[in-house]
């Protein structure tokens, strides 16, 4: 009997590390998204599912390595010849996937079109600080932009190139189905609203990929996301909320890859309308809620406190201005002070944020004297009261920001800016700093710039930082990869292990 | 019979005509894509410009206007999200839709149907209660709960069939099940009432008399008459299992034409949603319009008022 036993198990045993083997050494990685991309030419929408399938086709002028700096890629190097003209030294031993060689001419071009309005891409704004790209010679582009620019590295690290020929030779509607790129993976077939099948690009340049095949598809349940890792139908999944990711955490076979990234969780606190246009209310909201119990407790952990509206991964982050302790003595203190007991503060949110997140909040306001509301909406009606007059833009609202750029330039100067539509706030003071910061190449200037625009709006209060984001990730355990703070999905990156 | 079709061909026209109206002024009323679609950092100025692009800045009429005048030359315009043609993605995503639906109907005909002829004869006994329970838990269990207890059980512990996705023919089973749940009990207690209902009539009890079994006069007689209803049924449940799919298809990520419409409304690209209003509006109509010749068919009667 106990023979039998000792058999089967070093049988079952044996099996399991050959499936195992076999686990590890295949050559498809599958990946769960929530969505379909919506576009694949790289050049139209900026969104998660899109580009997390489509930059794995293209090259970026530059890049970020994983510890965030902006390093190389196509560009070898670049030097500003003035303070509002950059060029670009372009590699010459690029080839695109049907063998065509990648020139400063492509390079140009790529540039060009993303800021040609006819275009029509969603894109625009991130680069239309760029007048124009000039061709010097085959391996050098003269970038020039409207005036000093500092975030403009930065923005150009979404910038895919793409080939000239081929796109003038396809027409823009045929190259959005049949993007062609110099990345390390080519389009094998994007069959819509199912999925998006690419294979290793073997003649690419920087790298030999990994993994043979990739198959991005479209899964918008997170229960069946789960369901497709658990059964190996999926070997990474993308978006999986905090309490799932813990009860996933014991199970064999799965692991959770999580990375702080560089968006932080806010709330935006309404300075010119209703009873928040008190800059005492606004304090006393900043002081009733309790940020590291709604980590613990609702994010399971999977972010971090931060002092101010911004966060470690961004330029112009300070960790010298102090963040609002919980202090929900201080709060009530505050509100009576203001004569702003029982006062009505509509909540507005959408289906894009965490309910119980939204529902924690109204109760620690409610608990320090407030009449706290919720108003549900759908996103773009939220979007459109959240962006439209002061009046009508509720007393308060959460937000997830990232600008996937890295710099506080495009964090606080459109949250707050006088005239940017988020803004529901305005103070000339801040107004010159973020102004002078978004125009001098001076890094040091900028900084200083920043650290004075953090503290007025920590006196003023007209949104607080509550968490940077996690970004949290289910994958098979045979998958080698660590995620990196601007949420980039780069297929390069990945390998598989025992 | 010419003009009745006719006339009601008309009445449909018109009726989808108010559909597509409605759908655009409400869809334009509740805001427009271009928010949805800029980086966060967009300033007012560039969220304006690109608001004009897309043409969303032009006054509601104007924009309905132009609507209707592409419609009327066939060009259902492009998708502001996608970049395609608004048509061309409704069109990639109708047969996985159609596949769900027949499956799903053959679901709830296959087994609605027998079930409710059972009840009916053998009504009061054992049998009765037990089908009446299952049928029950059908029409009452919801679908987004159904579909992850049949993952959960099939996909993930047994492992029988894939979790979710297009595929083989297995992957249609759990979504059609799920999806035909709900119609397979309306088939059954509306075939049941149908066939209860005739059974007290007179001719079966003649045809008793004259000693037919019950079975006999059940398939000869009983089911031709009790068609009726239940064919007004099936229309209807076509056009539901064609339009009403949102949750089973995110459930199972069936991409199909409910999958679309919800994200489509969603991203407020407003020219794939009217394609899809105007798709399912067409469908409800037309089924509707095929059960009433069917019913002429089934039943002289009907063919003689008209």
């Amino acid at each position: 009997m106990l023979k039998t036993f000792a058999t089967t198990a070093a049988l079952a045993a044996s099996l399991l590390t050959s499936a195992a083997y076999a686990q590890a050494a295949k050559d498809t990685l599958t990946i769960d998204l929530p969505n379909d991309a919506a576009t694949l030419d790289p050049h139209l929408q900026w969104d998660t599912d899109s580009y997390s399938v489509y930059r794995n086709i293209f090259d970026n002028l530059i890049t970020r390595d994983t510890s965030g700096a902006i390093v190389p890629q196509i560009a070898k190097a670049w030097k500003y010849t003035s303070d509002t003209v950059i060029e670009f030294d372009i590699r010459d031993d690029v080839t695109f996937q049907d063998g065509s060689k990648l020139t400063a001419d492509d390079v140009a071009y790529s540039i060009n079109r993303i800021i040609d309005p006819k275009l029509k891409s969603a894109q625009l704004s991130q680069f239309d600080q760029i007048i124009k790209a000039e061709v010097i010679s085959p391996t050098l582009v003269k970038v020039t932009t409207k005036s000093p620019y500092p975030a403009l590295l930065a923005q150009l690290v979404k910038l895919s190139i793409v080939p000239k020929a081929y796109v003038e030779k396809v027409g823009a509607q045929e190259f959005n189905q049949k993007p062609m790129g110099s990345g390390p993976y080519k389009l094998v077939q994007w069959q819509k609203g199912v999925q998006t099948e690419l294979q290793a690009n073997d003649h690419y340049w920087r790298v030999k990929p990994a993994i043979q095949h990739v198959i991005f598809r479209a899964v918008p349940d997170v229960s069946t996301r789960i369901a497709d890792l658990r059964t190996g139908k999926a070997d990474l999944i993308r978006e999986l909320p905090a309490d799932q990711a813990i009860s996933l955490k014991t199970e064999t076979g799965i692991q959770i890859l999580s990375v702080p990234t560089e968006r932080v969780g806010y709330m935006y606190i309404n300075a010119e309308a209703g009873a928040t246009k008190d800059v005492r209310v606004r304090q006393a909201i900043a002081y009733a809620i309790d940020t590291p119990g709604l980590i613990e407790a609702l994010l399971q952990g999977y972010g971090a406190p931060v002092n101010v509206l911004g966060a470690p991964p961004v330029f112009g982050y300070t960790d010298k201005v102090e963040g609002y302790k919980y202090d929900p003595d201080k709060a009530k203190e505050l509100i009576k002070e203001a004569g702003a007991e029982g006062a009505k503060i509509e909540f507005l949110t959408s289906p894009a944020y965490d309910r119980a997140l939204v529902e924690a909040i109204q109760q620690m306001l409610n608990d320090v004297g407030l009449d706290t509301q919720i108003v549900s909406l759908d996103q773009a009606t939220f979007l459109k009261r959240r962006q439209g007059d002061a009046a009508n833009a509720g007393s308060v609202a959460l937000g997830r920001w990232s600008c996937a750029c890295q710099d506080a330039d495009g964090i606080i100067f459109p949250l707050f800016r006088t005239g940017s539509s988020w803004a529901k706030y305005s103070n000339p003071e801040f107004d010159k700093l973020v102004d002078g910061a978004r125009s001098t190449l001076e890094k040091d200037k900028r900084l200083v710039d920043y650290q004075k625009a953090y503290e007025i709006l920590r006196a003023d209060v007209p949104g607080i930082g509550l968490y940077q984001a996690y970004s949290v990730y289910g994958a098979s355990a045979h998958l080698k990869w660590q995620p990196t703070a601007n949420e980039a999905m780069f297929v390069t990156d990945m390998s598989w292990q025992q | 019979m010419l003009r009745y079709a006719g006339s009601r061909l008309i009445q449909a026209a018109i009726a989808i005509f108010g559909v597509l109206t409605i759908v655009f002024i409400v869809m334009h009323l509740s805001g427009d894509p271009t928010l949805l679609l800029v980086p966060q950092g967009a300033s007012t100025q560039q969220i304006n410009e690109l608001r004009h692009q897309l043409g969303f800045d032009q006054p509601l009429w104007v924009q309905y206007v132009n609507y209707l005048k592409d419609l009327g030359h066939l060009d259902f315009g492009m998708s502001v999200v996608q970049h395609v043609p608004a048509a061309e993605i409704v069109a990639s995503r109708l047969p996985y839709t159609m596949m769900l639906a027949a499956g799903a109907l053959m679901v709830a005909i296959g087994i609605g149907i027998p079930v409710g002829i059972i009840m009916a004869t053998g009504r009061g006994g054992w049998l009765e209660k037990v089908l009446a329970a299952i049928v029950l838990t059908g029409q009452s269990v919801p679908t987004f709960l159904s579909g992850i207890l049949l993952i959960a059980v099939f996909a993930v512990n047994l492992r029988w069939l894939p979790t979710s996705g297009v595929g083989d023919i297995r992957a249609l089973i759990m979504p059609s099940i799920a999806l035909g749940a709900i119609s397979m009990s309306t088939f059954a207690r509306m075939t049941r009432i149908a066939v209860l209902d005739e059974l007290s009539k007179d001719y079966v009890r003649a045809g008793r008399a004259r000693g037919l079994s019950l079975g006999a006069v059940v398939f000869r007689h009983v089911l031709r008459n009790a068609s009726i209803p239940v064919i007004t049924i099936a229309a209807l449940e076509i056009g539901n299992l064609l339009a009403g799919a949102v949750i089973v298809e995110t459930v199972f990520a069936w991409p199909g034409i409910g999958q679309l419409a919800i994200q489509s409304i969603q991203s407020r690209d407003f020219l794939v949603v009217q394609v899809i209003v105007l798709l399912i509006s067409c469908v409800y109509v037309l089924t509707s319009l095929l059960a009433d010749f069917v019913y002429a068919a089934v039943d002289p009667r009907i063919r003689m008022v008209r």
